[in-house]
């Protein structure tokens, strides 16, 4: 792996944002969408029945785009590639598909920093909200913990993109929800089904969403919590990693590559 | 030294074999042609050796590398042009450059940045997008990517395409020096045959995975052995001449009063036996053009499945 090329691809990656005023504004647009939306919904809540929902709202909402941004850029950087044809350019040069990738990931945890750093921003200045409220280290670990099972899903939605072409897009923007009513992210583990548990459980998100409402009801860290959403993540992000390379392989074999489709 | 070295190439999708068992090699310094009608297995040939494509079977030696196990040696010191794919649409060209520039390591980017578009004349193109540029100047941004690392070997699948005669001509020039100056290498495709005439010195025909024949142009052409002749006939004696050559042997393929065409062996006098013959004959003409074998007959006769 070089460097250089890594930063020739993140260089790529920036001109592509600066230049697509689709790629600016999902930065900033649906993320600010969101704040408004379960911020007055709790404000609502709060009027009818005297119990206030915005702090696990909007930590939720604010954390989840790391999930988001991270699976989605990863898989649209991903497409736009083949929707310019240009991984014959791409990958007749000296670049290696583990420097494209992780110019990708690292590009997309910057964007999904400036997005969440601009929904603290604005909640902060809304609703008085401060993730920073918990403690410096646990938004931190949060960050990287929801970042990294982000990536995941964003492996897994490449490696279908470089197995089935085009056709299979639609899974770059829907992944991510398809996993949030599993991840707890607005609710206690408790309010799914049994069934539903055991998908949970699963998700090394759960974990996070769970440990930030308990220390909203005033209960210590749970560092083990991170440690087993870590476990979870890294077993995940290892069967990502092999089944994307694999895919990568067989979209060399196919002719994808030269074809973008 | 061989800098392209193919052997028992071959490349299947399902049943279609689109490369099969293919061998050549091409010197260090040779402007080497890839030739064949659409589906002949040309890019199939290109994309297997740029690494895009990976072979079912067969060895491939680039710049006496193994590709594979040496990819960054071989990758560092070649390119591809091609004008069906362009560069990424939503950049400007001297983003795409700027890019590229960074990918192959290349000291004083933006200098060469500028010399390569000064070259190619993208100027004043330099910050638009390419998708706002027409094909031809999309091809030559493509060339101007191609030759940004120096390549010492250079594929060039189709990079002529939509390019106005001026400019192609200015673009051979660009490659021919470029050839000339640095010695280097390039495996060339395209349709255009007066262009594979003037760059290449061996030509490779291929047609439906198979290589039938590797030589020079001159040469390839004489696997057409027969030549074309059209006369404008005066007084009307088109159908008097046409009974007359076709007593002689001669294949008439047109004829009516005024005008003539036949084929006659391209070897050999016997194009002069006739026209003497002609002339002694009596028939007086008001025209004559002698059409000698060219790569486009070639072409045309591989692709219609002619021996």
């Amino acid at each position: 792996m070089k460097w250089h090329r890594v930063k020739a691809l993140l260089l790529k990656c920036y001109y592509l944002t600066i230049n697509s005023p689709d790629r600016l504004c999902d930065m900033f647009y649906w993320p600010l969408i969101d704040l408004f939306v379960w911020g007055f919904a709790s404000f609502y809540i709060k009027d009818i029945s005297d119990v206030n929902v915005l702090s696990a709202l909007l930590g939720g909402i604010i954390l989840w785009v790391f999930v988001w941004r991270s699976s989605q850029d990863i898989a649209v950087y991903v497409l736009e590639d083949f929707w310019g044809k240009n991984l014959y350019h791409l990958f007749s040069s000296p670049v290696r598909f583990s420097e494209h990738l992780l110019s990708i990931i690292t590009f997309s945890f910057f964007r999904a920093l400036a997005s969440g750093t601009f929904m603290a921003l604005i909640a902060s200045l809304l609703y008085s909200f401060s993730l920073f409220s918990f403690s410096p280290l646990v938004v931190g670990l949060s960050i990287f913990l929801l970042s990294l099972f982000g990536w995941t899903t964003g492996l897994f939605v490449t490696a279908l993109i470089f197995r089935f072409g085009q056709r299979i897009q639609v899974l770059a923007w829907s992944t991510v929800w398809i996993i949030q009513p599993f991840s707890c992210v607005f609710y206690p583990l408790s309010s799914l089904p049994v069934w539903g548990q055991w998908i949970a459980r699963l998700l090394p998100t759960t974990y996070i969403f769970e440990n930030m409402r308990a220390m909203m009801l005033g209960h210590p860290v749970d560092y083990s919590t991170y440690a087993i959403s870590f476990i979870i993540s890294m077993i995940f992000f290892g069967i990502g990693l092999v089944v994307v390379h694999w895919s990568f392989q067989s979209a060399r074999k196919m002719g994808m590559l030269e074809k973008g489709d | 030294m061989d800098v392209i070295e193919v052997k028992n190439l071959c490349k299947s999708y399902g049943q279609l074999k689109a490369v099969d068992h293919i061998s050549f090699s091409v010197k260090k310094g040779e402007f080497f042609g890839l030739l064949g009608p659409n589906g002949a297995g040309k890019s199939t040939t290109i994309n297997m050796l740029t690494g895009l494509l990976e072979k079912d079977s067969g060895h491939i030696s680039l710049l006496g590398k193994d590709p594979v196990t040496d990819w960054e040696y071989v990758k560092n010191r070649m390119n591809v042009a091609t004008a069906y794919y362009p560069l990424t649409e939503v950049l400007t060209i001297r983003q795409n450059l700027r890019v590229y520039g960074r990918m192959y390591d290349i000291p004083k980017r933006e200098q060469k940045i500028d010399e390569m578009l000064k070259q190619f004349e993208l100027n004043d193109l330099q910050h638009h997008r390419v998708i706002t540029l027409s094909s031809g100047e999309r091809t030559r941004v493509a060339l101007c990517k191609g030759l940004l690392n120096d390549p010492e070997l250079l594929f060039l699948d189709e990079c002529t395409v939509g390019l106005d005669p001026d400019i192609a001509e200015k673009t051979r020039r660009i490659l021919k020096e470029y050839q000339r100056e640095r010695h280097a290498t390039f495996l060339f495709t395209s349709h255009y045959m007066h262009e594979v005439e003037e760059l290449c010195g061996r030509i490779a025909f291929m047609n439906k995975g198979k290589i039938l024949k590797i030589d020079t142009a001159h040469n390839l052409k004489k696997l057409i052995t027969k030549m074309t002749v059209s006369l404008g006939i005066k007084e009307g004696k088109g159908a008097l001449l046409k009974e007359f050559l076709v007593a002689e042997g001669v294949e008439v393929i047109f004829a009516e009063n005024n005008a003539l065409i036949f084929e006659v062996p391209s070897r050999g006098e016997k194009v002069y036996k006739i026209m003497n013959k002609i002339f002694k004959k009596g028939f007086k003409l008001s025209d004559l053009h002698i059409q000698r074998p060219t790569l486009d007959d070639l072409f045309i006769a591989v692709a219609r499945g002619k021996k």
